[in-house]
């Protein structure tokens, strides 16, 4: 293995975990989730002269891995009856995740989903994410506001003993 | 008063990124498999409609005896297999039937994926052809029909181009002789070339090929169950 190879290789495996993450709180699938970070990776490699030098790279992952259509076929199979929330909690491939807290982040725009998954995996700044995605930091700090305000609404307390 | 209300936005976030990560995900692939799909993508690059997808098969090394779309002669393409002399025509897309079965669907920018849809059907391919962004919702995959860490025996089996090579190393851009067949002419380099073996199809089994938004390339071929609204048969 070249030293180049070696260099991907270890980003790569890092990489992985926190990039599949990323994608999987947007597009709602493991399955989607793992072919997109997959090709993605792989158009890293192809393209790793440039991608090393990206100031973020898992961004420029998860960015690919977003914007990639490789799996538009298994996107109508998996994310859409996802969405439905119907599912058993045994049947549900988040098995662990708070269900109202997974239902929530399933109903924010996939936008919101985006920069909330772009700040908590993988901490970037405002101006990293409005770079990453295209859009003014203004927007991205609405996005952000407006998707935290709904998850917070999900996160009351079951024992809540007032007072 | 909603006792989340107390939450900062780090909390919130904090939360949300806690309950993530407590999910179990699968460890990554291979690195191998990785490096070799990069490789493919880089050679891809050579053809201008190849960006952006992973289906196109720049490693096609099959003759294609082009036919255009409104001449879908059966007879004519057999003759044509039969002498093995490999053309290369500039239609818009091609059907090709080949000595060994296989066929060979060539698309250099297809506007009515309907038309490839009814020529495959008629040549006995259960099939669904539509614009990536019209897939039919009828469509479901079929076990290892779909190409996840790595690529399923059946779709290596069902597509030899271009899966077959998707995991291969670095090949030649002349194509050689492969058990004693004569070299065969490469494609346009602007085409994109999906090989399908009806033969190795699960009886239940249909293909359903996707078309990229400016009809210049076929995206992930997939084996899908046969149904009637899926792919007519």
């Amino acid at each position: 293995m070249s030293n180049e190879q070696a260099e991907f290789a270890t980003f790569f495996r890092a990489s992985w975990d926190p990039c599949l993450r990323a994608v999987l709180a947007v597009v709602g699938s493991p399955q989607l989730a793992e072919d997109q970070v997959a090709e993605a990776f792989a158009r890293a490699w192809a393209s790793w002269r440039k991608v090393r030098r990206h100031p973020a790279p898992r961004a420029w992952v998860v960015r690919t891995a977003l914007n990639t259509g490789v799996s538009w076929w298994r996107r109508r199979g998996h994310e859409l009856p996802l969405a439905g929330h119907d599912q058993t909690a045994h049947d549900d491939p988040w098995t662990g995740l708070d269900g109202s807290l997974l239902m929530a982040l399933r109903r924010l725009p996939r936008r919101q989903r985006e920069v909330i998954a772009l700040r908590i995996f993988l901490d970037l700044d405002t101006d990293m994410i409005a770079g990453q995605l295209g859009i003014e930091p203004g927007t991205v700090r609405m996005h952000l506001s407006r998707g935290v305000a709904a998850l917070r609404r999900e996160l009351t307390p079951t024992n809540n003993h007032g007072g | 008063m909603n006792a989340g209300d107390h939450l900062s936005d780090t909390d919130v976030l904090t939360a949300v990124r806690d309950s993530l990560s407590r999910t179990s995900l699968t460890g990554p692939p291979d690195v191998a498999a990785i490096l070799a799909r990069g490789r493919a993508r880089r050679r891809r690059r050579v053809i201008p409609t190849a960006t952006g997808t992973l289906a196109v098969a720049a490693g096609a090394t099959l003759a294609v005896t082009a036919l255009t779309p409104g001449s879908h002669d059966p007879a004519h393409r057999a003759a044509h297999a039969a002498t093995r002399q490999p053309t290369v025509q500039l239609a818009a897309w091609t059907v090709t039937r080949l000595a060994n079965g296989n066929i060979t669907v060539s698309v250099r920018d297809l506007g009515d994926p309907a038309g490839l849809q009814q020529t495959l059907r008629s040549d006995g391919v259960p099939a669904s052809v539509t614009f990536a962004s019209e897939v039919n919702p009828a469509c479901s995959p079929y076990p290892g029909g779909t190409p996840r860490h790595g690529i399923p025996r059946l779709l290596k089996h069902v597509f030899p181009e271009p899966y077959r090579h998707l995991a291969m190393q670095h090949q030649p851009r002349t194509a050689r002789p492969v058990h004693g067949r004569p070299p065969v002419q490469r494609p346009s380099p602007t085409s994109s070339i999906v090989v399908i073996d009806p033969a190795a199809l699960p009886g239940n089994a249909g293909v359903q090929l996707g078309v990229s938004p400016g009809g210049g390339a076929l995206l992930l071929p997939q084996v899908v169950y046969a149904s009637r609204r899926c792919t007519g048969s």
